[in-house]
């Protein structure tokens, strides 16, 4: 008994250890680099992206080749450190709402200048990037747009700004990270509708005026960008130095992730983000390729299993609801599928053993927002098909494939977007394990846009696996959560939520964007995700640990699934 | 030879109008369109895709479209690509130089290599060396073109001797004009051996058949008999007779010159059309496909009149009144 107590409050030790360390990221403490090194002129960071990008307009571009080429010239009002989760200011000071919760007002930095040294940064640049988020058709309008209605903007001074929204919105900071771009040079391009073709990619990376650490001096399409520092940034460290320590950068562009691994290997570049299967060779030869290897935490995408429940694919052509349509409702069905499948061994075949069971919708890397009480239904092939036995799936006429009461064979189709290998894996992982049960699937994996077609437009698919990115502002998957929204995969674009549990996410869905209290805001997404975890819509599939590798001498790099923390900190020891 | 370039000349237009209608069809026929994908941005509205889409006239009727884009044809216009939003033409124009230069240069080296090596194994017929160069070339023939490139990038890994991938360095425009070209150089070794050595296999084996079928004809002895030397009878009989097949496939590479090596070029991280050519049909941006279709289309056709008139030029049976047929 005494043992038992003793086991026990290790075990809870550890826990509230862990829970400490994860409710309060720690920011780092950034080093300054040493007098040698800041006088020793070009510094270069070499990294490689694979992808192309299509244009360096920030508005129009929609990819993120293209924003992992422009991303260092053009900084927002705000930005979020990717570590806390926070909003910190940019080129905004602060800012401040009022109590209604519908006016902002943000006041602006009065020392920032444009790179080309002679414009100054002023109110007035906000609002002609807000404009042109409205004037021109984009995806940032979408985020942008509250309600269906426009954010409307006023100048007060040079260096104020208010933003006045047509209803509460909690999730206003998250979208307020937009690039903001300079009046004095599109101005004209909007008015004169050339906006979209302005900064494309075969504009003169001089051209480019942003605020940004870096300046563009060089592009070749498929093969590099390079940048030299901004001289007119306004960042210092606390010493006063000038930022970013890190005098040129170039980007290797590549279109294979295998060639942009053997040029870290080969030490031609400072910065790998490796994928699963690579992790370990990495981990092997640290010393030997002057290497470090980190985890930087759960990736934020998630795979997942749905099955289809929308009522206009059942009930077509005769009257008779189609059996599977009841499968897919009925909970015990999902239950029992959801214990079948051997989430283990996903990720040690799939995953290569980097991967983590973590049940909530919301990735366990969000720690505001993710729900982490909620217990996975755990693989137990005994327990489900005992589910499905109590529940009337039965095997009648012993071919090892169930029948429902009505006498209908538990099969159906498995799709996922061909070519993608991990899906593909997961499909015949799920398919085995189901078959395991009784069930018996048909894998039939689909040309990408097909699998579109049929979710959102003719409905034709029983289930599929498919996946999500997610981020840190819960509010980015209204469009999931919503029974109206149109990526509601299960039962998308419905008129009147069709279940008790739907209505509950509808209500809770817009409550969470009107919170302005975090804490109560943090408890509405935890029973959206309880709803979620219960009534199995989804059922979630294991998530992939991220891995970074970097050269030994960068200091100052520390890197999350959100993003690197103050990159223009990063410098290299000699 | 007026009659005939005139014909060809007037036929050539509508021959790319046709290949212009059917493969804007046959784009048609592939699901979704390049806004397809868009719709699984939880971020993106359906009022702005169709909004997107109506921009680029992707909400008329298919023939209105197919009309819509040959007139911009017509006037020179070939449109702008979805993804890039930049003219179809500024595009091709972009990676078309170093796409010309590295088909150049693996035409040459193939055709530079594969012509004697061919005449030799020919010559020596069911010799070591036939069997020794005739298993080189099934090999190069046989090894998918990417699979070599990547063992190629091992080699580089390890030795050092090339760089890995790349059409030039990241320094490339600092260099002087020698320096840049010792730069292209060097990062066209490994893709010219890739795409040379493939089609040199085909080639070598071609001309070992048309000199075998030559070289014991009775024209070829009585020259022999005449006491020719055997170097001038094989220069001067046997190859100008087994040259013509080359001669048609000039024609043909003026296609190639411009296709690109898609998976090369991935694998190899080369700049070029095939990258462009494959994204572009992958994510359905239609007048990019249209653009590239219609330059290589135009090019082939040229290249194959080209080679008309070089084939009545070397080959004396061969007359303008036969090929009008």
């Amino acid at each position: 008994m005494k043992r038992f107590f003793v086991c026990l409050s290790i075990f809870l030790f550890v826990f509230s250890g862990i829970a400490i360390a994860e409710e309060k990221a720690k920011v780092p403490n950034l080093k300054i680099p040493s007098a040698e090194v800041l006088k020793s002129v070009n510094q270069e960071l070499v990294t490689a992206t694979v992808g192309d990008p299509k244009t360096f307009n920030p508005i129009t571009s929609s990819e993120t080749s293209s924003s992992a080429i422009y991303g260092y010239v053009f900084e927002g009002l705000i930005e979020q450190d990717p570590i806390t989760l926070e909003f910190e200011p940019n080129l905004a000071k602060r800012w401040e709402v009022d109590k209604s919760g519908l006016i902002w007002t943000f006041y602006l930095r009065d020392d920032v200048k444009w790179n080309d040294g002679q414009h100054k940064f002023t109110a007035k640049d906000v609002l002609f990037t807000l404009n042109a988020i409205y004037g021109v058709p984009n995806g940032m309008q979408d985020i942008l747009t509250i309600d269906g209605k426009k954010i409307e903007a006023k100048i007060i001074n040079d260096f104020t700004i208010q933003f006045i929204l047509p209803v509460r919105f909690a999730p206003f900071l998250s979208v307020m990270q937009w690039p903001i771009l300079p009046e004095f040079v599109l101005g004209e391009s909007l008015k004169n509708g050339t906006f979209e073709s302005q900064w494309n990619i075969s504009t003169n990376p001089k051209k480019l005026i942003g605020t940004g650490p870096y300046k563009l001096v060089e592009y070749e399409s498929t093969q590099h960008a390079k940048y030299e520092r901004n001289p007119h940034y306004w960042k210092k460290d606390e010493k006063g130095n000038k930022l970013p320590y890190i005098e040129k950068r170039t980007i290797l562009i590549v279109q294979d992730a295998n060639t942009a691994f053997l040029k870290f290997k080969k030490g031609e570049t400072h910065f790998y983000s490796p994928s699963p299967e690579y992790v370990a060779e990495l981990e092997d030869n640290q010393d030997k390729l002057k290497i470090v290897v980190k985890e930087i935490g759960i990736g934020l995408g998630v795979e997942f299993l749905v099955f289809n429940r929308n009522p206009k694919y059942y009930k077509k052509e005769d009257k008779k609801t189609n059996p599977k349509l009841l499968w897919f409702e009925d909970l015990n069905f999902l239950k029992a599928v959801n214990h079948a499948i051997d989430k283990e061994s996903i990720i040690v075949s799939v995953l290569y053993g980097m991967g983590k069971i973590a049940p909530a919708i919301i990735a366990p890397s969000n720690h505001i927002f993710t729900n982490k009480d909620l217990k996975d239904y755990k693989y137990d092939p005994d327990l489900a098909e005992e589910i499905l036995e109590k529940a009337g799936y039965i095997d009648r006429d012993n071919d090892g494939i169930r029948e429902d009461e009505n006498g209908s064979k538990l099969e159906f189709d498995l799709s996922t977007n061909a070519g993608n290998n991990t899906r593909e894996k997961l499909c015949s992982i799920i398919k085995q394990d189901l078959e395991d049960i009784g069930i018996k699937v048909n894998f039939r994996p689909l040309e990408f846009n097909t699998l579109v077609q049929k979710l959102m437009d003719n409905y034709e698919w029983d289930a599929i696996v498919i996946g999500l990115t997610g981020g840190s502002e819960p509010h980015n998957g209204a469009n999931v959560y919503k029974s109206s929204g149109k990526l509601h995969v299960w039962n998308p674009a419905q008129e009147k939520p069709a279940t008790k549990w739907e209505e509950e996410l509808d209500r809770l869905v817009s409550q969470g964007a009107q919170e302005l209290d975090l804490e109560k805001r943090i408890k509405i997404y935890h029973h959206l995700q309880e709803i979620l975890h219960e009534n199995l819509p989804f059922i979630v599939l294991p998530r992939s640990i991220s891995y970074t590798a970097y050269n030994k001498n960068i200091e100052n790099y520390f890197s999350t699934v959100f993003g690197t923390y103050k990159l223009e900190r990063i410098f290299l020891n000699k | 030879m007026k009659s005939f370039l005139l014909k060809r000349l007037i036929q050539i237009p509508f021959i790319l109008l046709l290949i212009s209608f059917m493969s804007f069809m046959v784009l048609q026929l592939a699901p979704g369109d390049f806004f397809t994908a868009m719709q699984m941005n939880p971020q993106i509205s359906a009022e702005t895709i169709a909004e997107m889409s109506a921009k680029y006239g992707f909400d008329k009727p298919l023939m209105v479209q197919y009309i819509l884009w040959l007139k911009g044809i017509v006037c020179g216009d070939f449109g702008q690509s979805l993804s890039y939003h930049v003219s179809v033409v500024q595009l091709i124009g972009s990676r078309l130089v170093s796409t010309v230069i590295l088909s150049f240069c693996s035409i040459l080296f193939t055709w530079v290599l594969a012509f004697p090596l061919g005449v030799i194994i020919a010559l020596k017929a069911n010799t070591i060396l036939d069997r020794g160069l005739s298993f080189f070339a099934f090999l190069g023939m046989s090894m998918p073109s990417f699979f070599f490139a990547f063992l190629l990038l091992l080699l580089a890994l390890h030795t050092g001797w090339f760089p890995i991938g790349g059409t030039f360095s990241s320094d490339y425009f600092d260099l002087s004009l020698w320096g840049k070209i010792i730069d292209r150089g060097r990062h066209l070794v490994i893709p010219v051996l890739v795409l040379g050595l493939g089609g040199m296999g085909s080639l070598m084996r071609v001309m070992r058949t048309q000199v075998l079928e030559i070289v014991n004809a009775d024209f070829v002895n009585a020259a022999r008999a005449r006491g020719l030397s055997e170097w001038r009878v094989i220069l001067k009989h046997v190859v100008r007779n087994a040259i013509n097949p080359f001669v048609t496939g000039i024609g043909y590479l003026f296609g190639a010159l411009v296709s690109g090596a898609a998976l090369v070029e991935i694998v190899l991280n080369l700049q070029g059309l095939g990258t462009l050519v494959l994204t572009a049909v992958q994510s359905q941006d239609q007048f990019v496909i249209m653009g590239v279709l219609l330059i290589s289309g135009c090019l082939l056709l040229v290249g194959v009149l080209i080679a008309d008139i070089l084939l009545t030029l070397v080959d004396p049976r061969i007359t303008f009144k036969k090929l009008e047929g």
